[in-house]
């Protein structure tokens, strides 16, 4: 057993706020890494102790490994913590922190090369025998790219290989588009991830967005936490997340948490992690989408359907316990949806809205859960992602928490800058959405329908 | 928008402050507004790293005048113009461990009393194993060195407090090495 007295975080917003919060109920000091436009944040409040670690561009301060740990090292602390985003995905993090017998909070750096090479990903999947999406390898020139699109069929889906979070992916109606489209998801790819390698999927035209939460310890016990669905989405970013899926029927659920967890034990996977899948609905199958290794911004979801303390169980994991429940002590218990509300503008295109919340009044009551490091007079910087807060609602059943989520939506006061509290309301009177008729592109259909209503409206 | 409050003007020092904009200006019907952060004091500006042969141990002696120590670093940095009672302030351009000689046992680069050229080194910044010289990026008299030797500095933290030359008052100094 290691011990963790004093942890270090090497990140920002709601997600510090919660790592802090699982500090204070175990005990663990916090030192959270700043940058310089943080350094008056929420977190940075509440943590035992803030150390400024370079200025507001991210490249320049949070994804400063060597910084980081020359500040860890400094501030005494034992291990590190790296949220989600930035290094928390980065293998070089674990292994700079394991040189210098610093603790890291999440996997092993070995499980996130694995996973985090999307190619690499698939073999492993393809070795528990899991389905996967009809894809092409690595493709090199729009060339070869028309050729693997001949034999897997178009819609196709080009996707980086390092990639994540929607970044160079991109759509391929037709072969006519193919050598524009290539050349553009390349660029996005060698600029977000820098590394510009594409594959190719089969577009999977109603489908749905299922994740399995998975733990694992040093020992060698895994577990699934069960499924979430976060299958509203925009520009493949979540939007809305719940749990359980309205989609899945108990078989297809029991499928796919064993499938999720024969990829946890193939690579004996340690700490918190996700198996993400595609449901094609019109198939009723199911495919391997890829792995996150960390702990997501969508958790508490599944913290409230199954009563357990992902973060707080990261720790107990990564001081070398074992995991503190097994498989048959976690049980579905109603249900939670959340809704992430971020500083953008519905009305203009979702532009990112940053700048001074002179209100910030969210809401409270039975069944709602607030996550967030806003406060009133809060300077949303325009550095960061637009993240303000989750509102995680939970009832006995669906109906419950859509209820309170519609309330809680309409109780939360925001001033100062646009969000989308209102397209939050909007989605949740939606007959679809209420009858979970839903896929992954509903989302953008609406708001193409919504600007079509417009413009009809404008004319007359 | 069409008026601007003091309020606004604060959210706007803040976001010039945080920026690497060097100078905004802001008009607004008959409302103008102009900063400029001063000149000398751009944190980027100061360093470039060397390669040090030789690891110098944290609790070397090398610090021979070390000035009243500071608790902390300021949680709330002092203003970019850095002015205080007339002296400037010189600040870390990265987080690291502070080393005020080239080696240890070695004199320390800069004394109290001392003046410096803008392209003097006053210290190193360590960040594993990288060794970045810091210079004085302005010219003076150094007034108080902040930092003990080999203690922990966050990014933006206050190192020296220098006496600015004034124009010709100071020139006729001539600089001990």
């Amino acid at each position: 057993m290691k011990r963790i007295s004093r942890v270090f975080i090497a990140n920002r917003g709601e997600i510090a706020v919660r790592i802090i919060r699982a500090c204070r109920e175990i005990g663990i000091e916090t030192v959270l890494a700043v940058s310089q436009a943080d350094r008056e944040s929420l977190p940075a409040k509440m943590a035992d102790r803030s150390i400024c670690i370079g200025p507001p561009p991210a490249a320049q301060s949070y994804l400063k490994i060597d910084t980081l740990i020359t500040a860890a090292l400094g501030t005494g602390a034992d291990a590190i913590h790296p949220g989600y985003g930035f290094l928390a995905e980065q293998p070089r993090f674990p292994e700079a922190c394991a040189r210098h017998n610093l603790i890291f909070i999440g996997p092993r750096a070995e499980n996130i090369h694995q996973m985090g090479d999307k190619l690499v990903a698939r073999q492993v999947a393809a070795a528990v025998g899991i389905p996967m999406i009809p894809g092409s390898e690595q493709i090199d020139t729009p060339r070869d790219a028309l050729q693997a699109a001949e034999t897997i069929g178009y819609p196709v889906l080009l996707k980086a290989s390092a990639g994540g979070g929607g970044k160079g992916m991109k759509i391929v109606p037709g072969p006519s588009e193919m050598p524009r489209i290539f050349n553009e998801a390349s660029a996005e790819a060698r600029s977000a991830f820098g590394d510009e390698r594409l594959y190719m999927e089969k577009l999977i035209a109603n489908a749905r967005h299922i994740e399995v939460q998975v733990m694992g310890d040093a020992q060698g016990n895994a577990v699934h936490l069960f499924e979430r669905d976060c299958s509203l989405q925009r520009r493949y970013q979540k939007l809305v997340e719940e749990a359980p899926s309205t989609a899945v029927t108990p078989e297809t659920r029991e499928h796919v948490c064993q499938a999720a967890l024969a990829i946890a034990r193939h690579i004996h996977y340690e700490n918190a992690g996700t198996v993400e899948f595609i449901l094609d609905r019109d198939q009723n199958r199911f495919y391997f989408l890829e792995m996150n290794t960390r702990i997501q911004v969508e958790h508490p979801v599944t913290e409230m359907v199954t009563g357990t303390d992902l973060v707080r169980e990261q720790f107990r994991i990564a001081a070398g316990h074992p995991l503190s429940f097994k498989q048959g002590d976690i049980r579905l218990k109603g249900h939670a949806i959340e809704c992430r509300i971020n500083a953008e503008s519905p009305q203009r295109g979702f532009m990112p809205s940053p700048g001074l919340l002179t209100r910030w009044e969210p809401p409270s009551g039975d069944g709602i859960r607030i996550d967030s490091h806003c406060f009133p007079g809060y300077f949303v910087p325009p550095f960061y992602d637009s993240l303000l807060a989750k509102i995680i609602t939970t009832g006995r059943d669906r109906s419950e928490a859509i209820g309170r989520m519609k309330g809680a939506l309409d109780r939360f006061f925001v001033e100062g800058l646009e969000t989308n509290i209102p397209f939050h309301s909007m989605i949740m009177t939606r007959a679809d959405y209420l009858r979970g008729n839903i896929n992954t592109r509903w989302v953008e259909n609406l708001l193409a329908e919504e600007q079509i209503e417009n413009e009809n409206h404008s004319i007359c | 928008m069409d008026s601007i409050s003091q309020a606004d003007v604060i959210q706007i020092l803040k976001m010039v402050e945080a920026s690497h904009m060097d100078e905004l200006h802001l008009e607004m019907g008959d409302l103008k507004l102009t900063v400029k952060r001063s000149a000398g004091l751009s944190p980027s500006s100061a360093q470039t790293p060397v390669k040090y042969t030789e690891t110098p141990s944290a609790t070397a002696p090398a610090a021979v005048e070390v000035a009243k120590k500071r608790e902390t670093a300021p949680v709330d940095g002092p203003p970019m113009t850095g002015s205080r009672e007339g002296l400037t302030a010189i600040r870390a351009s990265m987080l690291g461990t502070f080393y005020r000689s080239p080696k240890p046992g070695d004199p320390p680069f800069v004394e109290v009393g001392q003046t410096v050229t803008a392209e003097d080194t006053v210290c190193i910044i360590e960040v594993m194993k990288l060794f970045s010289s810091i210079k004085a990026g302005l010219e003076g008299r150094i007034a108080e060195v902040c930092v003990q030797d080999g203690e922990l500095v966050e990014f933006d933290q206050t190192l020296f407090w220098v006496e600015e030359t004034d124009q010709g008052k100071v020139s006729g100094e001539v600089k001990s090495v």
